[in-house]
């Protein structure tokens, strides 16, 4: 057994918001030009037409061409909307417990054996679980981007998720380790291990901002987080990106281009606190790039594959990593020549998978 | 997301009610990765030609239903879902409408859709934030169209 290699279909998303893709073709391309990938992974509100009442007709067609292609079905990621009853009060947790039992359901119907969650506290999963182990489908906090995965010890005042959120995967590894249940897990997402800011982020901001020389000035901010080495070194370089460009870096309405500075990625090594717990990972992604004397190869340039895969590796995982590009987003501003093109990043991404692994 | 092609280009028109031009209206997609439970769109910010129209001007025409306000979905749309793939029309009331041949329309959704309960919530249910403040998180700037009024 190895890790084995699957597809979010979240990385073909924007194939499908023009409506050049469905959710069939989808998994033909990843059944047939992956070089051996089977998992799917899904966004229920992404794929399911109708949801949450697709009808008897899709879960027939879905397993049918599941089937077909031999692949497996492996998470559906859901979303609790806590202001979905907004009208007169925020969901209790009862409700979003109700919701993520109708999501159990609906993953189970689809042979799916994992859901993605991610602001849910261990409070609402609780009230879940009967219902996860009835049905076999395991529920997973997702360690996304600005998680830690070990309890902080400075909380970043000033981002709300991280703040709601610092130490919670701990608590939740102590959870499961207490109660001993096979139904609630975790699930790394590789933007943790970042390494620098993505291009086509930075890119995207200088941009938006209206800075007419975006290009060069991008890469600048980059190069000179490059030879940061030490929190002072990142300090300064917020204080120099504020102070020369404000439009980007000091902008309310946009706090996101300043986060990118924040070197704070997580040692892929952390992984192993947590390791009886990882049943699944995203392979987030923003951009392949062939790397340089490497004909045919690729990288991403801002998160470190090579810790992260080495570690899971070590600890002997053999769960799927679900490739999740998400680079598309910052990419739309312009006309649709400049739209990158999901496919090849997708096939990019697993060329690198495979190496990795050693497959 | 989607920043330049949230609005079909050839989409914007005069609409009317009881025989009278009552405004203008034109496509809207989702910015985001995926659809959304109505209850919790929260209106646009929308500005033409550099003249902004609040949320209780605006309509929105969804699921082959009459333009509904935002309070209605609110209100209604609880379990209604508006699919990622579907277009919709944005409906803004103005007197006789735009005028013949160009104009600048400005977008940004608000949409209230989340991970998970955040503070601040409960304030959101009391006082809906004004959709100029956005809050779907995944486009957090204008987006401007220059669009021709077809007839």
């Amino acid at each position: 057994m190895a890790i084995k290699r699957g597809v979010s279909l979240y990385s073909y998303q924007q194939e499908e918001w023009f409506g050049r893709m469905t959710w069939r073709e989808m998994l033909k391309e990843v059944a047939t030009n992956l070089d051996g990938a089977t998992g799917i992974e899904i966004i229920s509100e992404a794929t399911i037409p109708h949801f949450p009442f697709p009808g008897e007709e899709f879960y027939q067609e879905w397993l049918f061409e599941m089937a077909r292609w031999g692949l497996e079905a492996v998470t559906m990621d859901v979303f609790p909307d806590p202001l979905q009853f907004r009208r007169d009060h925020v969901m209790n947790d009862r409700e979003q417990a109700e919701r993520l039992k109708m999501e159990l359901r609906i993953a189970n119907k689809m042979g799916f054996k994992n859901l993605r969650i991610l602001g849910t506290p261990i409070s609402v999963v609780e009230l879940a679980l009967p219902l996860a182990e009835e049905l076999d489908v395991r529920i997973n906090q997702e360690i996304h981007a600005p998680a830690t995965i070990r309890r902080p010890e400075n909380i970043d005042d000033s981002n709300p998720y991280a703040r709601a959120n610092a130490g919670k995967i701990m608590d939740i590894a102590e959870y499961i380790q207490k109660t001993g249940t096979r139904h609630y897990g975790l699930h790394p997402d590789f933007g943790i291990f970042k390494k620098e800011p993505p291009k086509v982020y930075m890119d995207y901001y200088f941009r938006c901002a209206g800075e007419e020389h975006w290009e060069e000035e991008s890469k600048e901010t980059i190069e000179r987080f490059r030879k940061c080495k030490t929190q002072n070194d990142e300090d300064e370089l917020k204080e120099w990106a504020k102070k020369t460009y404000p439009k980007v870096f000091n902008n309310p309405a946009n706090p996101f281009a300043l986060e990118e500075l924040n070197h704070s990625f997580v040692p892929p090594e952390d992984l192993k606190l947590i390791a009886p717990y990882i049943y699944v990972c995203h392979g987030k992604f923003m951009e392949m790039t062939e790397i340089e004397g490497m004909p045919g190869e690729y990288e991403d340039k801002a998160i470190d594959y090579d810790g992260a895969i080495a570690v899971l590796k070590e600890i002997g995982f053999e769960g799927y990593i679900d490739s999740e590009y998400e680079g598309q987003r910052n990419q739309q501003d312009r006309g649709l020549e400049f739209l990158p093109n999901e496919i090849e990043e997708v096939r990019r991404h697993h060329k690198m998978l495979k190496r990795l692994i050693g497959e | 997301m989607y920043d330049s092609f949230l609005v079909r280009s050839d989409s914007l028109s005069n609409f009317e009610e009881n025989g009278k031009v009552a405004g203008f209206k034109f496509s809207v997609r989702i910015a985001n990765y995926r659809g959304m439970f109505l209850s919790l769109h929260n209106g646009y910010y929308c500005e033409v030609d550099g003249v902004s129209y609040p949320r209780s001007a605006q309509r929105l025409e969804v699921n082959g239903k009459a333009p509904r306000s935002f309070e209605d979905l609110m209100n209604h749309a609880v379990l209604e879902h508006w699919d990622m793939q579907d277009e919709a029309f944005l409906y803004v009331y103005k007197d006789g409408g735009l005028a013949p041949g160009k104009h600048r329309v400005g977008i940004l959704e608000s949409s209230l859709g989340s991970y998970g309960t955040m503070p601040g919530m409960d304030e959101i249910v009391k006082n809906p934030p004004d959709p100029s403040e956005g809050g779907s998180g995944k486009t957090f700037n204008v987006c401007y169209y220059d669009l021709e009024l077809q007839n």
